[in-house]
């Protein structure tokens, strides 16, 4: 639980950040790259979006659709760093306040300014229950009575952001939060055009409704075929927006998306199919990419379930599992192997592995058998292993389970159900160790925290570390951000020699994206790739 | 005709009020429900939720709720597609599963009866191998590897036709998935047609027929085609229900925006309005279907007129 505070420092200290809208942002094409004359992308993306209301979207897909249609304070360019949005520059007032100073030529589709207004509208609208939102407290939790107002507690009119004027957005934060430009690229954080929400309610999503004030606008929606976007004359970047028109694919099989590609009906392919990385790679040197996200495959022990009361199992089970066979020859699509927290490009603490991971097998089998045996723990010893169906998920482990077999003698029953049921088992604590992955929802080690912290709902080990919690407390009020990392940096040690996680894979994504697409790079992180910043090259 | 024809569409009410009521049942009773997510929702989003969409009340008060707006035609809102209502998102797809299977069912009617009775007349010549090879093909490749297959040779190899997708019903989205279950149907119904008009073409009456010295091609249009037909139509029902409402195999090769991809959706998130609503319609159609059926059997079949 995050504690609020509101000691405002008197010498406050003034934000560094205060860009000027002098440049601009959008795509920006290398010297002697020529255009190629139709400017039209096919991009898939993975499945078909649950809405486009910003307010309520939940997954991936959504989120880049949204981040076409809207454009919120800041955004996230193509090489993943943060760069103006609506807002032209801003300024850190004091340890627990901001201000936003947003550009006046940004304008609504239909010719309205946007305002400072449209964002505290927004933002009230994502945190109060009445919406229903399941971002509401991912997001709500950083302002000044957010978590109050997200539980009913608090009227949405005490929510920590006030419009000071037309063009100036004050936002108030619980605790100091020094990511918060990035934060508020969050497309569950943009604007709203109140006034088409409140006449249309429901039907204000649909094609000819939505009221954007992004670079591109709802053209068309056909439901699980595509949805179509074109370029927004009125927006006040659109010199700069190349592609005119982008076409979402929801296909969800890697195998269809892949022959889409080939018959060159799509020009994006979402993720290829498990275990075909390597093929793809020979076959389309130039096309094959593959992006390291800020995401931890891992899998969660619950510590309160008799099998894994015992640290130094749950240790043992760690220490065997070799990463690397993992890596390269069960799921063979260019993952890293993970024996920390924290995957490799996440802000706001040190990746830091297990000191034995570095160790020869022999040396970890002989520990981990040794740990087994003080735990009272004999070979045959059995625990069930829960995962979603799928594939993947079971060929991993697989892997896993026989990993315990040979080196440790345990017994492993594996239970496949659907992602649903395993979703409310993870919740309910009915398991004993679960498949578990996180993907950032924004660059801050705080993202994986939440995955071990104590009270979170996020951790599915039910494991407590009381000194660890001191310190993440401790750390989340720092505004030294060294001394913040430092603290983080010592919970999730503390954490971490719980065991009450298994570290695996920094999962990556592996597809395939025509190489004339210009703008695409595997630096971005978060694969958060708005249209406006890609351009098509003459091929 | 038309008392037994009203007499069955009446019979419909109760079989589809009892469908639901056992689905309901199946749905409530499957763990996980459609606001699960990989974050816990606070309680008071919760159940602002719950009560919107009127999960909280006990479960016969939303059972006699969803009867009520189904007499009224609304099929309720969707959890999955929340921008979307189930009579929306069901009026979008159905057309499309219409066309591709309605299409697919009337080619391999045709196809299916003509090469079925081709082989038939013709049993154990080059024909009836040919044929017959044919329709062991079509059922022992599953559409998973020849709907691909078909999608490496004319997409990617000839690049004749789009690998997939959907655009307003233009033809060539059309060939290869209408192909595809044209292939399939085809297979079960030739084999089903050669089978039944050889064993008519043994029967009693034919052979009295030949011994009246009346040419082959009479015997065959008057006296052998209808009663070979039967069976055809009896397996008609089933194929033609199962070509449209649950092509999902065929639908997801080339990535068809049809009724089949929302029926798994629909399931695998717990979206229970949008389940109900394809329930509805599946079973609407699946007895107007064997109304059908019947109706061509009492053509077919004087007998059956009682």
């Amino acid at each position: 639980m995050r504690s609020i505070q509101h000691t405002f420092l008197a010498a406050s200290l003034v934000g560094a950040l205060a860009l000027s809208s002098l440049f601009t942002w959008a795509a920006t094409v290398p010297a002697g790259v020529q255009l190629h004359a139709e400017q039209t992308l096919t991009r898939n993306n993975g499945a078909e979006p649950e809405t486009l209301d910003p307010s309520l979207i939940e997954s991936v897909g959504a989120a880049n659709l949204t981040r076409d249609l809207f454009e919120g304070l800041t955004a996230i360019d193509a090489q993943g760093k943060i760069v103006p949005g609506v807002a032209e520059k801003w300024r850190q007032v004091d340890p627990l306040t901001w201000t936003f100073q947003l550009r006046p030529q940004a304008k609504w589709q239909n010719g309205d300014p946007v305002t400072a207004q449209d964002f505290v509208y927004a933002f009230r609208r994502l945190v109060e229950p009445k919406t229903g939102s399941k971002y509401a407290r991912t997001f709500g939790d950083f302002f000044l009575n957010g978590k109050e107002v997200s539980t009913g507690q608090k009227p949405p009119q005490e929510l920590g952001v006030r419009a000071i004027d037309k063009t100036t957005l004050e936002i108030k934060t619980s605790h100091p939060v020094k990511f918060l430009p990035e934060l508020v690229s969050n497309p569950n954080l943009s604007p709203l055009h109140a006034a088409s929400i409140e006449k249309l309610g429901r039907e204000w999503t649909k094609p000819g409704n939505l009221m954007g004030n992004g670079a591109y606008a709802l053209k068309s929606w056909q439901v699980n075929s595509k949805i179509v976007l074109e370029k927004s004359a009125g927006y006040w970047d659109a010199d700069q927006v190349k592609i005119t028109r982008v076409t979402y694919l929801p296909v969800e099989d890697g195998h269809v998306d892949v022959k889409l590609f080939e018959s060159g009906q799509n020009d994006w392919v979402y993720m290829l199919p498990p275990g075909s990385y390597d093929a793809y790679l020979k076959k389309y040197p130039k096309d094959t990419r593959n992006t390291p996200l800020l995401a931890l495959r891992f899998y969660s022990i619950q510590t309160q379930s008799p099998f894994f009361k015992d640290v130094r199992v749950r240790q043992a089970l760690s220490m065997v599992l070799d990463r690397d066979i993992l890596a390269q020859k069960v799921t063979a699509d260019g993952q890293l192997p993970a024996y920390g927290l924290i995957v490799k490009g996440v802000e706001g603490a040190d990746r830091v592995d297990y000191e034995w991971a570095n160790w020869p097998m022999a040396k970890k089998v002989e520990t981990a058998k040794a740990l087994m045996a003080q735990a009272g723990v004999k070979p045959g010893a059995k625990f069930t292993f829960s995962y979603n169906t799928s594939e993947y998920h079971k060929k991993m482990a697989i892997f896993a389970a026989s990993e315990w077999k040979t080196k440790l003698g345990l017994a492993v029953e594996l239970e496949a159900m659907e992602f649903k049921v395993l979703i409310k088992k993870r919740h309910d604590g009915q398991f004993e160790m679960a498949r578990d992955g996180w993907n950032a929802d924004y660059n801050d080690a705080t993202t994986f925290v939440a995955l071990v912290k104590c009270d979170s709902d996020q951790n599915h080990s039910r494991h407590c570390n009381k000194d660890a919690e001191q310190l993440i407390q401790k750390g989340l009020k720092e505004s030294d951000q060294t001394k913040r990392k430092a603290a983080l940096n010592e919970a999730i040690r503390l954490i971490m020699n719980d065991y009450p996680i298994i570290p695996l894979l920094q999962y990556s994504l592996p597809r395939l994206v025509k190489s004339y697409v210009g703008g695409y790079n595997t630096e971005n992180q978060m694969d958060r790739f708005r249209s406006q910043d890609l351009y098509i090259i003459k091929h | 005709m038309l008392a037994y024809t009203f007499r069955r569409l009446l019979i419909t009410i109760p079989t589809l009020l009892v469908v639901i009521g056992i689905v309901y049942i199946l749905l409530f009773s499957a763990p996980g429900g459609p606001f699960d997510s990989e974050r816990v929702v606070p309680e008071a989003i919760q159940a602002q939720l719950m009560s919107k969409y009127h999960l909280d009340l006990p479960y016969w008060k939303q059972y006699l709720l969803y009867i009520g707006q189904l007499l009224q035609g609304d099929l309720g809102v969707s959890y999955r597609y929340a921008d979307w209502s189930v009579n929306e998102l069901v009026s979008g797809a159905l057309p499309v599963s219409l066309a591709i299977g309605g299409l697919s069912i009337v080619l391999s009617l045709l196809i299916g009866i003509l090469m079925g009775a081709l082989a038939a007349l013709f049993r154990n010549s080059l024909v009836d191998y040919l044929v017959m090879a044919l329709g062991s093909l079509g059922s022992v490749l599953p559409s998973f590897v020849l709907g691909p297959l078909l999608v490496l040779a004319f997409a990617i190899g000839l690049q004749w036709l789009p690998s997939g997708g959907w655009d307003h019903f233009s033809w060539p989205f059309m060939v290869l998935p209408v192909s595809l279950l044209t292939l399939i149907n085809v297979s079960t119904l030739a084999r089903i047609m050669r089978a039944s008009l050889v064993e008519v073409m043994n029967s009693n009456y034919i052979r009295t027929a030949r011994a009246k010295g009346l040419p082959i091609r009479l015997i065959v249009f008057r006296h052998a085609l209808r009663p070979s037909l039967l069976p055809v139509v009896t397996i008609l029902g089933p194929l033609a229900v199962s070509s449209i409402t649950s092509a999902l195999v065929t639908e997801s090769i080339f990535s068809i925006p049809g009724l089949g991809i929302l029926v798994v959706n629909g399931a695998a998130n717990r979206d229970y309005t949008l389940v109900l609503g394809l329930v509805v319609l599946i079973t609407a159609m699946v007895v107007l279907v064997n109304l059908c059926v019947d109706l061509i059997y009492a053509f077919l079949d004087p007998r059956s007129r009682a």
